[in-house]
């Protein structure tokens, strides 16, 4: 996927063309309003990460701008603007999220495959990750082509760890990628434990392989050897 | 006490008063007069008399009148000379006494001296001066309302310039984008009062507009960094080729920096609230929400073997801002959730005025109201920030509600009472 992050502040635009770009996807970083104006008149892409204060000018009216040129691409907010009014305006011009600063790169990563699910396959698709089948749309998981019944949010983390494969995430990302912010985590890291412990049992009674990794209290990985 | 009322009070007792103390000054003046002019008809009698006695004695009934009397006893002792006087004599016709004026004086006659006396009844005037006095006081009293009402009415005018103010005022949302403006009055003091209030306003609304701005600016400041050190220690921790200890130290410091962010934007969030920047309002449901956060809180539920208990009324709507309301509800079931024992109950009960919310647990060891003190925590987790409580505080506050905690036969009730909500 062809990704366009916009976003003055270097050092974070950095950080995200580096775990993205180890996601396979080709990543190109501008760093202000003016330079992404040029780039989205003179290029495709298939998605665009964009700050909403830039230097030169605002990332809403480059979304603005987007729209009225009738691009279709994927559109990702971050924000270190967390109001209510700037989200909804956000979402309401069009874009598909709204990330509050700070992030986690597994969170931002996460969205994108869900943009690039609905671009690729225009919402009939499904994910297939050696026995494990995920259909998205209907909330649906398989192994061995035998559904396994997973309750809402145990759903939620095997998509995750799917769009997130070979990396390791931590808790507090699981934590706010399942119950969003402004939830006091203390013991979340049980509701994680409990819910992973319970998704790792359904997995496994189905003879799926044991790809959900433990590393070091800090968080999980799903390893894919 | 209104104004309007303490001054018509007071204007009353004053009215009383003088009122009061006018009449007998009234009835005393006029009694004088009436007094000097019987006096005056006296010494006319007098005069008349002695004519009479020095001439004719036929003559002398013509003038008198029938209220007159006159009484001529020959001088025996020493009687006091020329004077005017009160007396009662006793009426034989009516059977009782009555008061008179009279004139005493001495009078020679063949030399002979006489005590003359002249008695003039006094009957018919007291009378007139009684019904004087009465038809004057009544006038008085009407007069007195007739001003009383006549002032409140034309105060009442005067002073709904003011209640208008009082009620804007009471009224007054600094997050409002409505212009704020007052009625104009011709009083100086209300016009004065109104002015003074438009630029305090202003002022405030200045205020806080600036203080709006640095939240958001503080937060974006804030947000930033923080944004670059967790996406690096993020990318560092996919780092394969680290040892145990690398990864531990790593690790700290980025639960470290994620709590620091979590902190900020929960700071956030609170002063928000308090600055009242949750403006929207609209009906909410809570027992969908609540059912909502249940299903997405099953499977700790589930594993703590918690028997939950509902009784909602799905019927029941609260006016509030919805992502505020799921703030609420979230903090107060996950609340429930993590401090109830194994086995044991989770209550919901919402009715239209009351949303309580009661789990198992053992006693607190210490002051309830400590509970929604902000950065307090009952747990020894580290992760928890401890304003939870501080947040579902903060939002009842907001909308009037009132929270309370109490403590009953091994069970925790959180209840929260929607006095103004329907």
């Amino acid at each position: 996927m062809k990704i366009l992050i916009v976003e003055d502040e270097n050092t974070l635009s950095d950080s995200m063309v580096e775990y993205l770009s180890e996601e396979g996807h080709h990543c190109e970083a501008i760093y202000n309003y003016f330079d992404a104006v040029e780039k989205i008149g003179m290029y495709q892409y298939d998605c665009i990460v964009v700050d909403i204060n830039l230097p030169d000018g605002n990332g809403l009216d480059l979304i603005r701008l987007i729209k009225k040129r009738a691009i279709t691409l994927g559109i990702i907010i971050i924000s270190a603007l967390n109001s209510l009014e700037n989200r909804i305006e956000g979402l309401e011009i069009g874009a598909d999220n709204y990330l509050t600063k700070p992030f986690h790169l597994a969170e931002l990563n996460a969205h994108l495959k869900s943009i690039n699910r609905r671009i690729s396959y225009g919402g009939n698709n499904q994910i297939i990750i050696n026995e494990i089948k995920l259909i998205p749309d209907e909330h649906k998981a398989f192994v061995h082509d035998k559904e396994i019944i997973l309750t809402k949010k145990e759903y939620e983390l095997l998509l995750f760890f799917i769009s997130n494969k070979n990396k390791v995430i931590t808790k507090a990302g699981l934590a706010e990628h399942l119950w969003g912010d402004y939830m006091d985590l203390a013991d979340s890291y049980d509701f994680i434990y409990t819910h992973i412990k319970n998704l790792r049992r359904k997995l496994l009674n189905e003879g799926c392989e044991d790809y959900i990794k433990t590393i070091y209290g800090l968080g999980y990985k799903f390893e894919l050897t | 006490m209104r104004l309007l009322t303490k001054i018509t009070l007071n204007l009353l007792s004053i009215s009383l008063f003088i009122f009061l103390f006018g009449m007998v000054a009234f009835y005393y003046l006029l009694r004088y007069q009436v007094d000097q002019n019987i006096n005056f008809e006296l010494e006319k009698c007098k005069k008349s008399i002695n004519k009479g006695l020095n001439s004719d004695h036929t003559s002398i009934n013509q003038d008198f009148n029938l209220n007159l009397k006159v009484l001529i006893t020959p001088m025996i002792k020493q009687q006091s000379p020329v004077s005017f006087s009160d007396t009662l004599l006793f009426n034989k016709e009516e059977n009782r006494y009555i008061l008179y004026r009279q004139l005493g004086y001495i009078k020679t006659i063949n030399n002979q001296a006489y005590f003359i006396q002249i008695f003039k009844s006094l009957e018919e005037t007291d009378r007139l001066i009684v019904r004087i006095v009465i038809i004057m006081n009544l006038m008085m009293i009407i007069i007195i309302i007739t001003l009383l009402i006549a002032n409140r009415y034309s105060s009442r005018q005067d002073w709904k310039v003011f209640y208008d103010t009082i009620e804007k005022i009471n009224n007054y949302d600094v997050d409002s984008r409505n212009p704020f403006s007052l009625n104009n009055s011709d009083i100086k003091e209300f016009s004065d009062l109104n002015r003074v209030l438009l630029k305090m306003t202003e002022r405030i609304k200045n205020d806080y507009l600036n203080l709006k701005e640095y939240i958001e600016n503080a937060s974006h400041e804030i947000q930033t960094p923080l944004a670059i050190i967790n996406s690096k220690m993020e990318l560092l921790l996919q780092w394969g080729d680290m040892k145990e200890k690398q990864y531990k130290i790593v690790s700290d410091a980025y639960e470290a920096s994620n709590r620091l962010s979590r902190l900020n934007k929960t700071l956030i969030l609170l002063a928000k609230i308090e600055n009242r920047q949750f403006p929207e309002s609209k009906p909410v449901n809570p027992a969908t929400m609540i059912n909502y956060q249940l299903e997405s809180l099953e499977d700790l539920i589930l594993s703590k073997k918690i028997v939950v208990i509902k009784r909602l009324d799905p019927e029941v709507t609260i006016q509030m801002n919805p992502y505020l309301a799921e703030i609420l509800l979230v903090n107060l079931i996950k609340n429930a959730v993590r401090h109830n024992v194994t086995g044991g109950d989770l209550i919901i009960e919402l009715s239209k005025d009351r949303l309580g919310i009661a789990n198992s647990g053992p006693q607190l060891q210490m002051d309830p109201e400590m509970l929604f003190k902000r950065f307090h925590k009952a747990s020894a987790h580290p992760e928890s920030l401890g304003l939870g409580l501080a947040i579902v505080q903060k939002i009842c506050l907001l909308y009037g509600f009132k929270i309370g905690y109490s403590y009953e036969n091994g069970t925790h009730i959180m209840h929260v009472e929607f006095s103004k909500g329907s």
